[in-house]
């Protein structure tokens, strides 16, 4: 008889022990691959986070602007910049952007801010400003009103906790009031009426800005007052201007909402005294997977002369990327341990088998099996094991983290807060399934192979008088 | 014999409070040759160099003792008409074409004024080479011909100034900032100011050309100019108001 056909039938022979072999690889596996895309998806919706609402994916700037954000590092875009950034396979469109520092005061109020001029229209590709002005917000007033009607206890709890938030969309406001799809359509018409806040957007030439949300807080400001901007513009002119608030934004990314104020691109220009200059031209690209953007990076940088600089999104948020590396690094020790105790577990049921068996092996030689053949069988076994349990983990492990990708894990409404004020998205997100599936999975095979070779060793050395004694 | 060594301790701190007296008064009587005992006011222009670019701003200056200072903004036309005020410890910006008046935050104290090497705390004077250092004078040498006091001063711990030490070059004839050596807190050189063109003005000899030359930017610089002065011309605390501050031409 072949090997593999004995090996499969011995596995069927004590159906209860290759169980729980497979169930231990399984489970291995399994958590691997789940705990690996709840890690990276995390860390991909918050990348997704602050590309979105800042820095985008690629940046086109003077070279000196990035070490020293001054006005004095600024471009003029030429038609030719634009169209030989345009003309990459992988970009979209080019949009512009003027960055850069200035006081911003109301009254007695004063506080350093990030002045973003953005083209109202092309900006809608990117960071989509118009989609963060402030929907709803939470005042004591409207609370109280709102608390008037008709509505459920938790509501009320709920409110309570998210007194003073705001909200540039229903869904989120949803989420953290924890309110049920049940009573959506019963309650959203309070909101509406009670809650909702009218904000303005702006065009190109208009003497107008968005503030965020925290910022406007603190200087208290609110939709149609002025605020005025001062700081230094090229060559170290004055730079000054004030500007009616034409809207409140909400970023999700608090730092950035404590200090953004948004102008069209032109009227910044102006007020930093630089005509047609820019700080940076933001590359909308299709493909946003890491190989198309390393890629497209590199093509840029052979394209643009000086006296050009490109930059990747890494570069730009270093911060970040370093913080998440850090805590990836965490999370592969974690993950590291989990193979660790996996790892035992198998080896332990293998050390069991083996034991249990050693009678059969035993007598098997005596009546003139040989011990390479034996052996042979034995690897086979492990094999079979260590597929099945393979196969049974990322199959269970994939319809799982599929789900998870489309339904994201929120948290009840008591945490949302704290996550928020730690700049994070209140959600657990998955990682669609990518080269960590087959790596995590790789693993848990070389643990299967490193396991099968003690039955290989213990079989070869086994004295058939003392095995069949046993 | 422990009488004799207290005798001995006694003399040796007068010995060494009259020196430091004499390195007070030596940078008191300079200070208060450029920048008047009562008052002063000044027509000046300052030049900012940069390794790219360079531009030419006006202004005129008032002070007041260490108490009060007005700066009004004469050109270029996209500048002009802006003024300072600094009162006491505080400090105030009236910007015509925004029209509004705004109260600088003690942050923006060490930052560039116009754009220039020289910061706010520099032209509003907030801090004292005289009261908020403690000096001594460390040597004599000579610069571009003059024989001068070199002078350390140490800042006081308690007092508001962002230099750690300088070092300064005065004439020791007519009492004249030569030059002088701004080091920041952790002992680093940060800049270098140098007194030039020496000139008769309003009866008294001050150096009209004043250069500044940070340490760590390769081919910067600022150089005033100074117009025109008069001192100790008659000038009330009404002067230095926020209505003043809008109204001053």
């Amino acid at each position: 008889m072949k090997n593999y056909k004995m090996a499969w039938r011995n596995l069927w022979r004590n159906r209860r022990r290759t169980f729980i072999t497979v169930a231990s690889v399984f489970f291995a596996v399994f958590f691997a691959l789940v705990m690996r895309s709840l890690q990276l998806g995390t860390y991909d919706s918050m990348y997704k986070n602050i590309i979105e609402s800042y820095s985008g994916y690629i940046q086109v700037q003077d070279e000196d602007f990035w070490e020293n954000k001054i006005v004095d590092n600024v471009f003029v875009n030429t038609g030719e910049l634009t169209e030989t950034i345009k003309s990459d396979r992988n970009v979209e469109d080019v949009i512009p952007r003027f960055e850069s520092f200035a006081l911003a005061s109301s009254g007695s109020r004063s506080k350093g801010v990030l002045v973003m001029g953005i083209d109202p229209e092309k900006e809608k590709l990117l960071s989509d400003v118009e989609s963060k002005l402030v929907k709803y917000r939470l005042t004591e007033e409207t609370v109280e009103k709102i608390k008037s009607e008709n509505i459920p206890d938790y509501l009320a709890e709920n409110m309570d906790l998210f007194l003073g938030n705001s909200y540039s969309s229903a869904g989120r406001l949803q989420i953290d009031l924890g309110i049920k799809k049940s009573d959506e359509d019963a309650l959203m018409p309070l909101f509406e009426k009670y809650a909702s806040v009218d904000n303005g957007y702006f065009s190109m030439g208009e003497n107008a800005a968005l503030v965020g949300d925290k910022l406007a807080k603190y200087l208290g400001l609110e939709r149609g007052d002025t605020i005025i901007l001062l700081g230094q513009a090229y060559h170290g002119y004055t730079a000054a201007g004030k500007y009616v608030i034409e809207g409140i934004v909400k970023i999700p990314n608090p730092d950035i909402e404590n200090k953004i104020v948004y102008l069209p691109v032109d009227i910044c220009q102006t007020l930093f005294y630089t005509n047609d200059m820019f700080t940076a031209m933001v590359v909308h690209i299709k493909d946003n997977s890491d190989d198309a953007i390393d890629n497209t990076i590199k093509r840029l940088d052979i394209n643009l002369e000086n006296p050009y600089r490109v930059l990747g999104w890494r570069e730009m948020n270093e911060t970040l990327v370093q913080q998440l590396d850090a805590d990836d690094k965490g999370g592969l020790i974690m993950i590291g341990i989990l193979y660790l105790v996996i790892a035992f577990g198998v080896f332990g049921t293998v050390l069991m088998m083996t034991a249990e068996r050693r009678r059969e092996f035993g007598v098997l030689v005596a009546i003139g099996m040989q011990k390479t053949k034996m052996a042979g069988v034995m690897v086979y076994e492990m094999l079979y094991i260590g597929l099945l349990g393979i196969l049974a983990g990322s199959g269970v492990a994939l319809p799982a983290i599929i789900y998870g990708y489309h339904h994201p894990i929120h948290f009840p409404s008591k945490f949302t807060k704290i996550f928020e004020e730690y700049g994070f998205e209140p959600e657990l997100a998955f990682q669609w399934i990518d080269k960590y599936f087959i790596s995590q999975s790789l693993v848990v095979a070389i643990i299967v192979l490193v396991a099968i070779t003690y039955p290989v060793v213990k079989i070869n050395k086994m004295k058939e008088v003392n095995a069949l004694k046993a | 014999m422990k009488k004799g060594l207290i005798a001995f301790l006694l003399i040796v701190c007068t010995v060494l409070s009259v020196t430091a007296q004499d390195a007070r008064e030596i940078v008191k009587r300079a200070n208060d040759k450029i920048n008047g005992e009562e008052s002063s006011y000044g027509i000046m222009a300052m030049t900012i160099i940069r390794p790219e670019w360079e531009r030419t701003l006006e202004f005129k200056n008032w002070t007041r003792g260490t108490e009060f200072a007005l700066t009004l903004i004469t050109a270029p036309a996209r500048d002009k008409g802006q003024s300072f005020l600094k009162r006491s410890t505080e400090m105030w910006s009236w910007n015509p074409t925004i029209s509004r008046m705004i109260k600088l935050p003690p942050s923006m104290m060490s930052q560039g004024w116009m754009g220039s090497d020289y910061t706010n705390d520099d032209i509003l004077k907030e801090s004292s080479v005289v009261d908020d250092y403690t000096h001594e004078i460390i040597g004599e040498e000579e610069i571009e011909g003059r024989v001068c006091y070199k002078i350390k001063m140490q800042a006081k711990e308690d007092a508001a100034v962002i230099w750690g030490h300088q070092i300064r070059w005065i004439d020791k004839k007519d009492y004249l900032f030569m030059k002088a050596e701004l080091y920041d807190e952790d002992g680093y050189l940060v800049r270098t100011e140098l007194g030039k063109d020496i000139k008769n003005m309003d009866g008294r000899l001050i150096p009209s050309v004043l250069e500044l030359i940070p340490e760590d930017e390769e081919g910067y610089k600022t150089i005033v100019v100074i117009e025109g002065i008069e001192f100790n011309i008659p000038l009330e605390e009404s002067f230095f108001s926020q209505q003043n501050l809008k109204r001053v031409r």
